[in-house]
């Protein structure tokens, strides 16, 4: 996907490794047991990912982008993205805790029924939720940032 | 680059219908679904060689083209289009009128043929005329004011002028039964076959296709040269079989146009199978085996097309070629993509009314699909195709008769998907 803005490569990129987590976690957390012997390896990446790459990931958009749209007319889908951060964040938070037990140690079978339960609406959310930006905000801020605001963001974004 | 959906999803909770008027629509197109594959098995003994005249399989297929498919067609791209064209909603009275209108007059045109009764037929054929005139100015309103998605457009504009020729070719048929002959029958038949399945509802369908594939696969956006391309051969091919109906050096202009709608095709479909292969999404579902069988029927309905032509020494060639064209590609495609969009829609509009009465979270497209269901309808579809197109080329009543009770036990489970999705949608489609 050839986006023109640094911004939008960025976070193409992190979509993209976001995708890959995903695929791996639908996969080993759709199972009847936690056997899978790779479980707490992925379960430690899932669990850095949702405690620090979503936040700082959608902070960002959140603070920087999403205004900008906004300021250029484009508030409706602003909106829409703003929302689905606030249910992601919920369903994030509620399943944190095992996902982190996880990585830790061997699940009883009762907490690896309940990760199992949950782990399909947070992949489902996640993958909605960046089908939504990468067919909506990416092209849009090709659009909306200059090269120069480009170039500041994309530095502050890696900085951070 | 753009992507697929990027327009089409920009702006969109500002111009989402009411949940109430596609669903009104795709919820007639479920109930006249069942009532085609019915109709099929009732007329079992005169389907397999089928070419024309009143009974229960011209009913079905009216059921299946306007009850399905054009009912379809009008809620989907009532939806679509003013996102996709980045125009406001304006119309949801006439959006609503016309369901009024068109439903109980594709029931009375349908039933006027099965049961052979020409005044059903001339009563709702006028309203279903007056539907489709008001459908093509709401549309023609839409895409006049069109900005961005220039594929997308073209295809509405070329389905449109489809939509007019089909309708000008139904009332020169129509007019056959009343004794008011227009033009030659064998060419208004002609004209209404290629205009109505290959323009009206395949060029709105293969345009559609530049959003919805893009959209669920999480691609980029077919490029724009190629994809009018891909319209510029199939308004040929669609040219070409209006000289050739009319008489001018038939055979040649036939296969000319076959030609020139394989090109279309395989160009559509080129595009479509690097969106699905670039795709960041793989993992589309039994919703998009039923698309894949579609495309590969619409290759097959081309075939089938030649060899009517070349005049194929079968009897059930032209039988073939319309089962291959209608229930073969049109109405799997069709289905197929509807089971992504009712949920997709209804996820859309049962969070926008959760957040009104304070609801915590939006449901899911998934938790509001009947997996089971589908799968049930999924089964019975392709058996149903299979023994259909069998039932001709044996010219058996029996497998006719099996393929109508085994699409018609699809399309139950297909109506059942809609009903859990409709009721889990919940208060959201209530508000709305």
């Amino acid at each position: 996907m050839n986006y023109r803005s640094q911004t939008s490569r960025t976070l193409h990129d992190e979509h993209v490794a976001t995708m890959a987590l995903l695929d791996r976690v639908e996969h080993a957390f759709g199972r009847a047991d936690g056997s899978d012997p790779g479980i707490p390896t992925l379960a430690r990446a899932l669990a850095r990912h949702l405690d620090h790459e979503l936040g700082r990931h959608f902070g960002f958009e959140e603070e920087q982008l999403f205004p900008r749209l906004t300021a250029a007319g484009e508030g409706d889908i602003a909106s829409l993205l703003q929302e689905e951060h606030g249910t992601i964040r919920a369903v994030a938070e509620e399943l944190l805790p095992l996902v982190r037990t996880a990585g830790e140690r061997a699940l009883d079978a009762a907490e690896w029924d309940t990760l199992r339960r949950g782990m399909p609406e947070l992949v489902e959310r996640l993958v909605a939720h960046i089908q939504k930006e990468t067919m909506a905000l990416l092209p849009m801020l090709d659009d909306v940032l200059d090269e120069d605001t480009d170039r500041e963001l994309s530095f502050a974004y890696a900085s951070a | 680059m753009s992507l697929g959906g990027g327009t089409f999803l920009a702006g969109a909770p500002s111009r989402l219908l009411p949940a109430s008027i596609p669903f009104r629509y795709f919820g007639a197109a479920v109930v006249f679904h069942i009532a085609a594959w019915l109709a099929l098995a009732a007329g079992a003994a005169d389907a397999p060689r089928f070419v024309g005249g009143l009974g229960w399989p011209l009913a079905a297929l009216h059921l299946v083209t306007l009850g399905v498919l054009a009912m379809t067609a009008i809620g989907a791209s009532l939806q679509l289009l003013p996102v996709a064209s980045r125009q406001p909603v304006r119309v949801v009275r006439a959006a609503a009128a016309i369901w009024w209108l068109y439903t109980p007059g594709v029931a009375a045109v349908a039933a006027g043929m099965g049961a052979a009764m020409p005044r059903f037929i001339g009563v709702g054929a006028v309203a279903v005329f007056i539907a489709l005139a008001i459908y093509a100015a709401l549309l023609a309103s839409n895409l006049a004011g069109a900005r961005g998605m220039p594929v997308v457009i073209a295809h509405g504009w070329a389905s449109l002028a489809s939509l007019v020729a089909t309708l000008a070719t139904a009332l020169a048929l129509a007019g056959t039964y009343l004794g008011v002959v227009v033009i030659d029958r064998g060419a208004a038949l002609a004209l209404h076959v290629a205009f109505a399945a290959y323009g009206f509802m395949g060029l709105l369908a293969l345009g559609l296709s530049y959003i919805l594939v893009p959209m669920f696969a999480l691609s980029s956006a077919p490029g724009t040269r190629a994809g009018l391309a891909s319209l510029a051969l199939a308004v040929l091919a669609l040219l070409l079989a209006g000289a050739a109906a009319f008489g001018l050096a038939p055979v040649a202009l036939r296969v000319a146009a076959v030609a020139a709608g394989a090109a279309a095709a395989a160009l559509h479909l080129r595009l479509m199978a690097v969106a699905l292969a670039t795709g960041m999404r793989r993992a589309l579902g039994l919703s998009f085996v039923l698309v894949r069988v579609g495309w590969v029927l619409l290759a097959a309905s081309l075939a089938a097309a030649l060899a009517v032509a070349l005049d194929a020494p079968f009897d059930g060639t032209a039988t073939l070629f319309g089962v291959l064209l209608v229930p073969g590609w049109l109405l799997t495609f069709l289905l197929g993509i509807l089971q992504r969009i009712v949920p997709f829609l209804g996820s859309l509009h049962a969070g926008a009314a959760g957040a009104a009465v304070g609801r915590k979270r939006p449901p899911t497209p998934s938790a509001l699909t009947a997996g089971r269901p589908l799968a049930i309808h999924f089964g019975c579809h392709v058996v149903a195709l299979a023994l259909l197109a069998t039932a001709v080329v044996a010219d058996n009543r029996w497998l006719a008769l099996a393929a109508g009770t085994a699409g018609a036990a699809g399309a139950v489970a297909f109506g059942v998907f809609f009903a859990v999705a409709v009721r889990r949608m919940g208060g959201g489609a209530r508000a709305a």
